[in-house]
C-alpha cells in the first residue's frame, strides 16, 4: 500500500443529464468510465487524450472535489472515496491542483498576495508576519519579484499567472499536485518554462505530479509513465518512453503519428482516424474504441477488453486494453 | 495592510464614473441635498440659531425647549422667536436673534386672522413657497419629508439588500432542493399583490416608519434575491471557485470572499435605482394615505393636497418639482454607475 501515494480502483463519474418538461434525468454523461490508476511517491504520471475524454474529470475526482459515482481512491493509504468535504478539508493540504485557465483560476478581485496566503489562513498556519515571509520566498520560487504582492492577476501575463497559481498549490507543500493541463494555455516559449519550474520544483520538494494534457511531446518531457484515455478508460498504460517507441493501442499509435516531426525529409505513414468520438451519453459497447478502429473485429463489437499486461512485456510494466494486442495476434 | 487598498479596477471604474460629468454632478448634488436635509435643523427650523439676550448667547437649536419667560415674554410655553426677533428689534436693547434661512418648523400652522390658508409664496413672509392648506410652510414640509423619504429608501435598501444578497448567493452557491425550494416560495410570494397587503395592514394598524420598511422589505427582498442568484451561479461555476476549494476553503469563504466581491458591481449597479424605487413607493403609499402617519412631513400628502387644491398652484408644483429633481438625479447617477461598472468596458478577460 505504502508504495503508493496514490491508488485509483475503477473510478466512475457520471454526470446527469436532464430533459423534457419535469427536468427528469434521461440520462448520464459517462464521463470517467472504470478507470484505475496506480502512482508511486515522487513519480509523475502524464494523462493524455483529446478534448471531451474525461482527463479533467480525473483530476477532480481523485482530489474529490466531486462526489464519486462509484470506485474508490486511496491517498497514502486512506480510503477518501466516502469522506465528507469537511473530513477532506484537512486533507488538502497534501494535495493541491494547478488549473489549466491562468485567467480563470485567480480571483480578479485579490491581490496576489491575498491569493498565496489564502491556504495559510484556511489552514491557520503562522501569523501574519511569518506569512509574508513565506509568501516572499514562494513568490521569488516561481521567478517573480516581490513587489507582485500588493498587485492584481490582471496585471500579469498569461506565464506569470500560471506561476502564481504554481505558487498558491505548492505553499503548503503537497505531496500530490494534479496539473490540469498547466502549460496548454500558454505560449510555446513560456511552456517550456513552466514545465522546467514544474520539474524543478518536483525534485526539490519530492512532489508527485499526475500531469494532464492533450498534448504528448509536453507529456513526456515530464513524465515517468504515461497513461492514455480515450472515453473514459485508459487504453494503454506505460513509460514514457515506451508510448513513443512501441505503442500497442491502436488508438495510442494513432496519437503518435499524429506528432508531427521537425524532419522534412522524413516521411511516415499517419494513421487517420475517421469519424467522431461516439458521445459519452451513451458509449458504445465492447471496446469503445472500435467504432473508429481500423483493426476492429467482431469480438471488439460485443466484448470489453480488459487493461492488462501485454503478452511479452515484463508484469505490470505495459498495461494495455486491446483484443487483438491481448490476443497476441 | 493590503487589504484595504482598491482594487486598480475599482479605480479606474471611478474615474470613469468621475468622467461622466451628468452623473458625477448629479451624485454631488444629491450628496449635497441628503448632507443638508441631515442638518435641516439649522436651515429649516422655527427655533432662531442664536439669542443674544442680556449679556448671554443661546443655542436654541439643540437645546431643550426655552420658555417665553426666559427671553422677559409673558408666556410659559415655548418661545416664538419670529416674534422675538421683532420684539428685540423694536426694544433696540442690544439684543438679537438670528433665525435659519425658513424660520418654520413642518408641523406648526401660520395662521392669519384675516384670511384662509394656502397661502401663496411670500418673501416678507418667508414662506418661499406658500404654505398648504392648514399653513405649514410648503418648503419646511419639503426638506422634511426628503429627509424621511431618503433615509427610509437607503434603510428599505439596506434590508432588501441583507436578505436578498444572504439568501440569493446561498440559493446560488448551495442550488439543489434548498434553491428549488426558494424559487417556488418567491414565485408564490411575488404574485402576493403587495398594495393590497399594505392596504390591509394599514387599515388595522396604522403603520409607524419601521413596520412600514419592515412591509415594504417583505416584498421588496425578491428582485435583488433573484439577480444575485443568477450572478452566483454565473460564478460559481467559474474556476477560481474551483481552486479556492481545492484549497480546502469552507462553503462560507468562498462566498464571502470570493462570490460576493465578485458580485458588487452587479450590485452597486442596483443600488440607486433602488434607492429612487424606494422614494417613489414612499410618496405613492403617502398620496394614498396607507403611509406614514400624519402629520408626518409627507411629499405624498403634499401632492395629494396639490390634487385638491388645484387652484393652489405652489402646492403642486413644489412637489412635483422636488421629486422631479431628485428623481432626475438618482437616475442620472445610476446611469452613471451603470455605465461606468459596465463589464463590457473592463473584462477581466483581456
Amino acid at each position: 500500500m505504502s508504495e503508493y501515494l496514490l491508488e485509483v480502483n475503477n473510478l466512475k463519474m457520471y454526470f446527469p443529464v436532464y430533459g423534457g418538461i419535469f427536468r427528469r434525468q434521461t440520462g448520464k454523461v459517462h464521463a470517467v468510465d472504470g478507470l484505475s490508476l496506480k502512482i508511486k511517491k515522487g513519480e509523475t504520471v502524464g494523462l493524455v487524450g483529446e478534448s471531451g475524454c474525461g482527463k479533467t474529470t480525473v483530476g477532480r475526482a481523485v482530489l474529490r472535489l466531486y462526489n464519486l459515482s462509484g470506485g474508490e481512491v486511496f491517498f497514502e493509504g486512506d480510503n477518501i472515496s466516502g469522506m465528507t468535504q469537511g473530513e477532506l478539508r484537512l486533507l488538502r493540504r497534501n494535495m493541491q491542483m494547478i488549473f489549466q485557465d491562468p485567467f480563470e483560476s485567480l480571483d480578479a478581485r485579490q491581490t496576489i498576495g491575498e491569493i498565496i496566503e489564502e491556504p495559510f489562513i484556511i489552514h491557520k498556519i503562522g501569523t501574519a508576519k511569518t506569512r509574508r515571509d513565506e509568501i516572499e520566498k514562494l513568490l521569488s520560487r516561481v521567478g517573480l519579484s516581490g513587489s507582485a504582492v500588493t498587485r492584481f492577476p490582471h496585471e500579469f501575463s498569461g506565464g506569470q499567472r500560471q506561476r502564481i497559481g504554481i505558487a498558491r498549490a505548492i505553499a503548503l507543500k503537497p505531496k500530490l499536485v494534479v496539473c490540469d493541463e498547466p502549460v496548454s494555455a500558454l505560449d510555446v516559449s513560456i511552456q517550456s518554462q513552466i514545465l522546467n519550474l514544474l520539474l524543478d520544483l518536483q525534485s526539490e520538494m519530492n512532489l508527485t505530479y499526475l500531469f494532464i494534457a492533450h498534448d504528448l511531446s509536453v507529456v513526456k518531457h515530464i513524465s515517468d509513465n504515461i497513461a492514455v484515455m480515450y472515453l473514459g478508460k485508459i487504453v494503454e498504460y506505460t513509460d514514457a518512453d515506451s508510448v513513443y517507441k512501441n505503442p500497442l493501442h491502436p488508438y495510442t499509435q494513432a496519437l503518435i503519428s499524429a506528432i508531427p516531426v521537425p524532419d522534412p525529409s522524413e516521411r511516415k505513414q499517419k494513421i487517420v482516424l475517421h469519424g467522431d468520438v461516439p458521445s459519452p451519453l451513451s458509449p458504445p459497447p465492447g471496446c469503445r474504441f472500435h467504432t473508429r478502429c481500423p483493426f476492429a473485429f467482431g469480438r471488439c463489437r460485443s466484448e470489453e477488453p480488459e487493461l492488462k499486461p501485454a503478452p511479452g512485456t515484463r508484469d505490470e510494466e505495459h498495461l494495455v486494453a486491446c483484443h487483438l494486442v491481448n490476443s497476441g495476434k | 495592510m493590503i487589504i484595504m487598498r482598491l482594487n486598480p479596477l475599482t479605480i479606474k471604474k471611478i474615474k470613469r464614473f468621475k468622467s461622466i460629468r451628468r452623473g458625477f454632478y448629479s451624485f454631488l448634488l444629491l450628496v449635497l441635498m441628503i448632507l443638508s436635509s441631515f442638518f435641516a435643523e439649522m436651515l429649516v427650523n422655527s427655533r432662531a440659531l442664536i439669542v443674544f439676550y442680556n449679556g448671554n448667547y443661546y443655542f436654541p437649536v439643540y437645546e431643550s425647549m426655552n420658555p417665553g419667560v426666559k427671553f422677559g415674554l409673558d408666556y410659559d410655553y415655548e418661545t416664538n422667536y419670529r416674534q422675538l426677533q421683532k420684539r428685540f428689534k423694536e426694544e433696540a436693547k442690544g439684543n438679537w436673534v438670528i433665525l435659519p434661512p425658513v424660520p418654520y418648523n413642518p408641523y406648526e400652522n401660520d395662521l392669519r386672522e384675516d384670511r384662509f390658508p394656502p397661502f401663496p409664496p411670500s418673501f416678507a413672509e418667508k414662506h418661499y413657497l406658500g404654505t398648504d392648506n392648514v399653513g405649514r410652510d410648503i418648503l419646511a414640509r419639503l426638506v422634511y419629508g426628503f429627509r424621511i423619504a431618503i433615509i427610509f429608501s437607503l434603510l428599505l435598501l439596506l434590508f432588501d439588500y441583507g436578505i436578498g444578497i444572504s439568501l440569493g448567493s446561498a440559493m446560488g452557491y448551495f442550488g439543489g432542493k434548498f434553491d428549488l425550494f426558494f424559487q417556488r416560495i418567491i414565485e408564490i410570494w411575488s404574485n402576493v399583490p403587495f398594495l393590497y397587503v399594505i392596504i390591509i395592514i394599514s387599515s388595522i394598524v396604522v403603520p409607524s416608519f419601521f413596520t412600514l420598511i419592515l412591509i415594504m422589505a417583505f416584498f421588496g427582498w425578491i428582485g435583488m434575491t433573484w439577480t444575485i442568484r443568477t450572478v452566483t451561479y454565473k460564478e460559481k461555476a467559474r474556476e477560481y471557485v474551483l481552486a479556492a476549494r481545492a484549497l480546502g476553503a469552507s462553503n462560507s469563504r468562498i462566498i464571502f470572499r470570493h462570490i460576493i466581491p465578485n458580485t458588487i458591481s452587479v450590485i452597486v449597479t442596483y443600488a440607486p435605482f433602488a434607492v429612487s424605487g424606494g422614494i417613489v413607493a414612499l410618496t405613492s403609499l403617502d398620496y394614498l394615505g396607507f403611509g406614514l402617519a400624519p402629520p408626518t412631513p409627507s411629499w405624498g400628502e403634499l401632492l395629494q393636497q396639490g390634487w385638491i387644491h388645484m387652484d393652489s398652484w405652489w402646492i403642486g408644483s413644489s412637489v412635483i418639482g422636488a421629486m422631479t429633481i431628485t428623481l432626475v438625479t438618482v437616475t442620472f447617477v445610476g446611469e452613471a454607475v451603470r455605465e461606468a461598472f459596465d463589464p463590457k468596458m473592463y473584462s477581466t478577460y483581456e
